[in-house]
């Protein structure tokens, strides 16, 4: 592998030392004088508690669970979030539901249980990819820490808040319809 | 000003002596504790940062000046290791080593013009002028520092540290030479008091030197001299570009790779009271000391505050050049000190010596 030299040809301005120092100099003074003006706002630094980072949008953030109008999960349970999953952090369990609507029509399934584990969730996006129903996305929220591992294996219910108080939506902790018990189909 | 001075009658001569002591070392003291915070807000700036602005009582930060007491507070609290297999009472000694001869320098700096009152002539400056040392003593004392820091690093038993020692010691040796001769065309230059001034004062005293600058500060007149003394200041305080006594990139942290606690921030604080010395002896020896351009008399309270305003505006250049200008290699600072800074003062030596015969002064 070859690599090229530059050499570079000193004035005798630049060889005195003197001359590059004091335009070094001028150049941390503009610097500093830029920035003691610039208020602080407009500073490169966010200053992170007080001041939040602007998201750009398709940030991908925090899980919501879509919901429709009525408080019923958009989710239909069909496994394909998780299967898309690559950091296999998402758990489902169906459940049955029966209720006549104009929606979902009679007799449809949803998740009675729907875990992501936000410490191995590496927010790829894939579950939004992958949602046929457009239940699952990702939003702008980064601020997922807790004190322990316990409290960041976000629930349905969890999933389903995330932005509730952002977006001025109820928070709700119960379906709308209850889960019928599962049948015995006997063969 | 008038009971000030009722006062100053009144008191025996050591209580004027206890006032300026607590002015110099209090000033001193203080000067180098905001210096570190000036340090870290104005590096911060220069590049494009904030500076550690979130230490406060109850959201009290004062522009991040509390956490200079948060510092403090720190290393009082740290735990003081010291290395098994060194030397456990020179590795004490050191920071005080470090700390005294950065202080003693200031104690023959005039700081502001002397005065007169009732008959008897106050100086501000500790020790009174005509004290036979003048100016030779804060060159001596400053060349002491370098004591402390080859102390502690020859007595940390360590290995990186041993190598800033050594390098400090070329460092200061090979740059008082040419230090020390750009001093004495400033002796030179400013001759001995006129036969008949009220106290005849040597040629190195710097009241003498503050006195000859009275048309034209000596930065103006030898530019070149001010130039090598100003370049010396940076290589005897071991401040960046000649801070190579520590070197982070290279040798851990230097010297002082194996101090903690209290004595990590007392080394830590000489540097900062070497650079306000530093600053007082250019701003003495080249700034024309309390001197106000084109005001031939400016009192006590307008000449302390020039000597003021000049010395804080050297100590921000210090600071500025820090975070302006790389650290030298060894060999280019060798280079430097010995093929350039060296022939230079000599030259400037030379060429003052020669405009002096010009004008037919001795
Ligand atoms: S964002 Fe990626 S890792 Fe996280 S739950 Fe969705 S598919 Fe899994
Ligand atoms: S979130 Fe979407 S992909 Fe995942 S189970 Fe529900 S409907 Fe299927």
């Amino acid at each position: 592998m070859g690599v090229i030299v530059k050499k570079v040809e000193l004035g005798w301005l630049d060889r005195t030392y003197v001359w590059p120092v004091a335009k070094g100099m001028a150049i941390t003074f503009g610097h500093f004088i830029r920035q003691l003006l610039t208020p602080t706002a407009r500073r490169f630094t966010i200053q992170y508690p007080d001041m939040k980072r602007e998201v750009a949008p398709g940030y991908r953030g925090l899980h919501e669970l879509k919901r429709f109008e009525g408080g019923a999960i958009k989710c239909v349970a069909c496994f394909m979030c998780a299967e898309a999953c690559p950091a296999r952090c998402i758990t489902i369990e169906a459940e049955e539901f029966g209720d006549l609507n104009a929606h979902q029509g009679f007799e449809e399934k949803r998740p009675k249980v729907f875990r992501i584990d936000m410490l191995r969730c590496i927010y790829c996006g894939m579950c939004e990819e992958a949602c046929p129903k457009d239940a699952i996305w990702l939003r702008n929220d980064y601020e997922v820490a807790d004190y322990d591992r316990l409290s960041l294996n976000f629930g349905k219910w969890d999933l389903m808040n995330t932005y509730a108080s952002a977006d001025g939506k109820a928070v709700i902790t119960q379906d709308p319809t209850p889960a019928v018990p599962r049948r015995t189909i006997a063969v | 000003m008038d009971s000030f001075a009722r006062l100053l009658h009144l008191s025996p001569p050591l209580a004027w002596m206890a006032l300026k002591l607590l002015i110099v070392i209090g000033g001193v003291m203080g000067i180098a504790a905001v210096l570190t915070w000036v340090e870290r807000r104005g590096a911060a700036m220069m590049q494009d940062r904030i500076g550690p602005n979130r230490a406060g009582v109850k959201g009290i930060t004062l522009l991040g000046l509390v956490q200079l007491a948060a510092d403090g507070i720190k290393f009082f609290l740290k735990e003081d290791v010291v290395p098994p297999h060194g030397n456990r009472l020179l590795f004490t000694l050191a920071p005080a080593l470090a700390f005294v001869p950065a202080m003693l320098g200031f104690a023959v700096i005039p700081f502001g013009q002397s005065f007169s009152s009732g008959g008897q002539a106050y100086h501000l400056s500790l020790l009174d002028p005509g004290n036979g040392m003048g100016m030779l003593y804060p060159l001596a004392i400053g060349s002491m520092a370098v004591y402390g820091i080859l102390v502690a690093s020859w007595s940390s038993n360590n290995k990186w540290a041993i190598l800033g020692g050594m390098r400090s010691g070329a460092n200061m040796v090979s740059y008082e030479l040419g230090m020390s001769l750009a001093v004495i065309s400033i002796f030179m230059a400013a001759g001995n008091s006129p036969v008949g001034s009220p106290v005849t004062l040597e040629a190195y005293d710097p009241h003498r030197i503050v006195e000859a600058q009275e048309g034209l500060w000596f930065a103006v007149r030898q530019p070149l001299g001010f130039l090598v003394f100003f370049t010396c200041m940076f290589a005897e305080t071991n401040r960046l570009p000649f801070d190579f006594a520590e070197g982070e990139s290279e040798i851990v942290a230097g010297f002082h790779t194996e101090y903690s606690s209290m004595k990590f921030a007392l080394l830590q604080l000489s540097e900062y009271i070497h650079i306000v010395t530093a600053s007082a002896l250019l701003v003495t020896l080249y700034l024309g000391g309390w001197r106000i351009p084109f005001v031939p008399n400016p009192g006590v309270l307008l000449s302390v505050a020039a000597f003021l305003a000049k010395l804080l505006f050297l100590c921000w250049v210090f600071v500025w050049v820090r975070w302006t200008i790389p650290r030298f290699r060894y060999d280019q600072l060798m280079f430097l000190g010995w093929k350039v800074m060296l022939p230079l003062s000599m030259a400037n030596l030379l060429l003052q010596a020669w405009l002096m015969h010009g004008r037919g002064i001795a």
